[in-house]
């Protein structure tokens, strides 16, 4: 059994931890996207990042990104606290995944994907809140939290694994009483994140859905999202696809739109 | 991905999005084989958690399920889904589909041998006519009572009524599950299939022994579809004259429809045609012409060959194939059977008024032929079973009579089987007068018991 504590100790490991980004954050947050460029620009690491990422395909930009500001600028206030988001995870992930069949660049991918694909349903959905956009980020986070936790008991795990088909989401819980959704609540607080992220998350993981309906809807469309995300084949591979239990009922009135907006033939 | 297993059957199940690139990370044919080690008799994939499949999605899965169950004889196929998703695998695979639909766990479970819950009462239904009646017969042979619907309008009306039925089965297929190589239709006429190249490979591919059987049995025309053909070249041509030779001794036709001579020399034609080959441009021209039918031989049959006496082997194994006749004939006529008397000797026919018959052969460890020869009310009788009212359309019942006898002869495969004796099975052949069958029985020793179901008379010919 892994205590509240000791997961409390991992997430505590989250926080917006060097100033600089801290202060790129609270930037972001008030919607400076000058100033926080400028401060960002001292994070040598940041940098790299946003330039890994922004130029991947699926962000789609024709000439290479180089500079924060050019990159901020472009990708505007929301995406751009999303993406800063998503760098402070990439600060945490494990340099050797073990359970998750994962490495750097698979896990920058994972980001980078459920990011831009949730940016574009956002918009679809014509919901423009930065810290709705942010909670897409949330779920990466807490896949690392989980590895983290799974690796404590990884005998337990692959034993548990090997003698029932029981998905990982609910050896979770039984090791730690907390599923992936429930750790994504808890670093959504440390972030200080308002509580309708944290709703958004819950609802997304289909069995907990919310009377608030739209929060519900983007719970449906973020559940999907993941789903459509986890049935490629680096993730099946890594493990993902079987990380939790995938509710279709739940989202079979979405599923038209979302196979429509996603071009899904 | 690991399968569940239930009643001997494994159940994988993949959830999200199913392209040809996910299906192949989800699933390994080492998967399948772990599955098939741990005693499945059935391997299926749950669509129940699939959101979205393409026709490469599911193809990788068909790929893997054909190895498996060529290698190991077991049911293949998909499970857990609804209309939609049935008529969108139907429409990918057109009228190919060459593994099994169950639409939910629980009705493939009452196809699983290793069911616990026997004597369900099932309503069932499907479009095509053959496959309502494997379905009932596969129910029937795992010991369940279906209830036939012969139109989707008497389905809808009986599904209506509450409680009367334990379970209802519709959008379900049975896929090829045992012998692959041909096909029966009514006439007695055995159609293969071949398609793109024919080369040398034909001669590994064709399944002589059970060519050669279906001749031994009585089958005297065989029609290759071959409308799919690209070309063949001079080995396959040996190979066919050298088939259509052999089957004239027998007094057989070979047949081909179809065949296109635009990148095969014509000369070919000539050549086949000396060795006996017919040629056909369609299928119809032969079947729906019932006088070339009879004169290609699908109703006569002079058995030239091998008149072969019955032996000890079988002689031995005689309990086992009366049992399984016996057990099987009660079962579809819900009758007891007394035996009456069993003696060696060529077969006797008291009256043979009001009787038709039919005939299945076996061959591999020990090979012969069982030949049933029934008075027409208890084929009626079991006729009822399977096609769910009575009917006086005497090729209907010679049909089913077909699949009865089919339904014996996979019981004595199995029952030689658990004393390690391999056979396979050739189609059943019927025969809708006694004239037919003492043609082919004509000469031959055998075994032959005198059954009574009530009061009719039943005779049961065993030879080789």
């Amino acid at each position: 059994m892994i205590t509240t504590k000791q997961i409390d100790s991992y997430i505590a490991k989250i926080p917006p931890s060097p100033k600089v980004l801290k202060e790129t954050l609270t930037l972001l947050n008030q919607g400076d996207l000058v100033k926080a460029a400028k401060t960002g620009k001292e994070d040598r690491a940041l940098n790299a990042y946003l330039k890994e990422l922004v130029n991947k395909p699926i962000y789609g930009f024709r000439n290479e990104v180089n500079d924060i500001s050019q990159i901020f600028g472009i990708l505007g206030v929301s995406k751009s606290q999303q993406t800063t988001y998503n760098y402070m995870i990439s600060l945490l992930s494990p340099t050797k995944w073990k359970l998750f069949k994962l490495n750097k660049s698979s896990f920058y991918d994972l980001q980078a994907q459920l990011s831009a694909n949730w940016h574009k349903i956002t918009a679809h959905l014509n919901i423009n809140d930065k810290d709705v956009q942010s909670a897409i980020s949330l779920l990466p986070a807490s896949i690392i939290v989980s590895e983290a936790l799974f690796c404590e008991k990884l005998e337990d795990v692959k034993l548990l694994r090997s003698v029932d088909e029981i998905d990982l989401n609910t050896i979770l819980q039984r090791l730690c009483k907390m599923d992936l959704f429930d750790i994504c609540q808890r670093i959504a607080q440390r972030w200080e994140m308002p509580e309708s992220t944290a709703a958004i998350i819950q609802a997304s993981s289909g069995v907990k859905s919310s009377n608030d309906e739209t929060i519900n809807t983007l719970g449906k469309w973020m559940h999907l999202l993941l789903f459509y995300t986890l049935s490629q084949p680096t993730f099946i591979e890594a493990q993902l696809n079987d990380f939790i239990d995938f509710q279709i009922d739940y989202v079979s009135d979405i599923y038209d739109d979302f196979s429509q907006l996603m071009e899904i033939k | 991905m690991r399968a569940v297993i239930k009643d001997s059957i494994g159940v994988f199940h993949p959830q999200g999005f199913l392209d040809g690139a996910s299906s192949a990370s989800l699933l390994s044919i080492e998967d399948i084989e772990q599955t098939v080690k741990s005693n499945a008799s059935m391997i299926l994939v749950s669509l129940k958690k699939v959101i979205f499949f393409n026709r490469n999605g599911l193809d990788t899965f068909v790929k893997m399920f054909q190895k498996v169950r060529i290698a190991n004889h077991i049911t293949v196929g998909f499970c857990d889904y609804d209309k939609k998703k049935y008529n969108a695998i139907k429409k990918f695979y057109n009228d190919d589909v060459n593994f099994s639909l169950f639409k939910t766990q629980k009705i493939a479970s009452l196809f699983s041998a290793s069911f616990k819950e026997k004597n369900q009462n099932i309503l069932l239904f499907s479009d095509d006519k053959s496959q309502r009646a494997a379905l009932a017969i596969e129910l029937h042979d795992n010991g369940h009572n279906p209830i036939v619907a012969q139109t989707q309008k008497e389905f809808l009306q009986k599904a209506e009524v509450k409680d009367a039925y334990d379970i209802i089965i519709e959008d379900t297929f049975l896929g090829q599950m045992g012998q692959q190589v041909a096909t029966r239709v009514t006439g007695n006429a055995i159609i293969y299939t071949l398609s793109s190249f024919l080369d040398a490979e034909i001669g590994n591919t064709f399944n002589i022994a059970y060519h050669n059987n279906s001749l031994n049995v009585g089958f005297r025309l065989f029609i290759f579809d071959v409308y799919k053909v690209v070309s063949m070249n001079i080995h396959a041509l040996n190979f066919f004259s050298k088939l259509a030779s052999s089957a004239a001794e027998y007094n057989a036709t070979l047949c081909f429809i179809g065949m296109s001579f635009d990148k095969t020399p014509i000369l070919f034609k000539e050549t086949l045609e000396d060795s006996g080959m017919m040629f056909f441009n369609q299928m119809d021209d032969i079947l729906q012409n019932k006088e070339l039918l009879d004169e290609l031989g699908a109703s006569s049959a002079v058995s030239g060959k091998n008149k072969r006496a019955i032996n000890k082997v079988l002689v031995t194994e005689l309990p086992n194939f009366i049992d399984a006749t016996v057990t099987t004939i009660e079962m579809m006529t819900n009758s007891k059977a007394v035996k009456d008397a069993a003696k060696v000797n060529k077969i006797e026919i008291t009256d043979q008024s009001d009787k038709i018959a039919s005939s299945i052969g076996f061959y591999g460890d020990i090979d012969g032929m069982i030949m049933l020869v029934f008075p027409l009310g208890i084929a009626k009788k079991a006729c009822e079973l399977l096609i769910g009212e009575s009917t006086e359309d005497k090729e209907l019942i010679l049909d089913t009579l077909a699949e009865l006898v089919n339904i014996v002869g996979g019981k004595v495969k199995t029952l030689l089987a658990d004393e390690h004796i391999s056979v396979n099975i050739t189609l059943p052949r019927t025969y809708q007068d006694m004239n037919g069958l003492l043609e082919v029985a004509e000469g031959k020793k055998g075994v032959q018991v005198d059954l009574s179901f009530d009061n009719d008379k039943f005779l049961f010919f065993l030879t080789r």
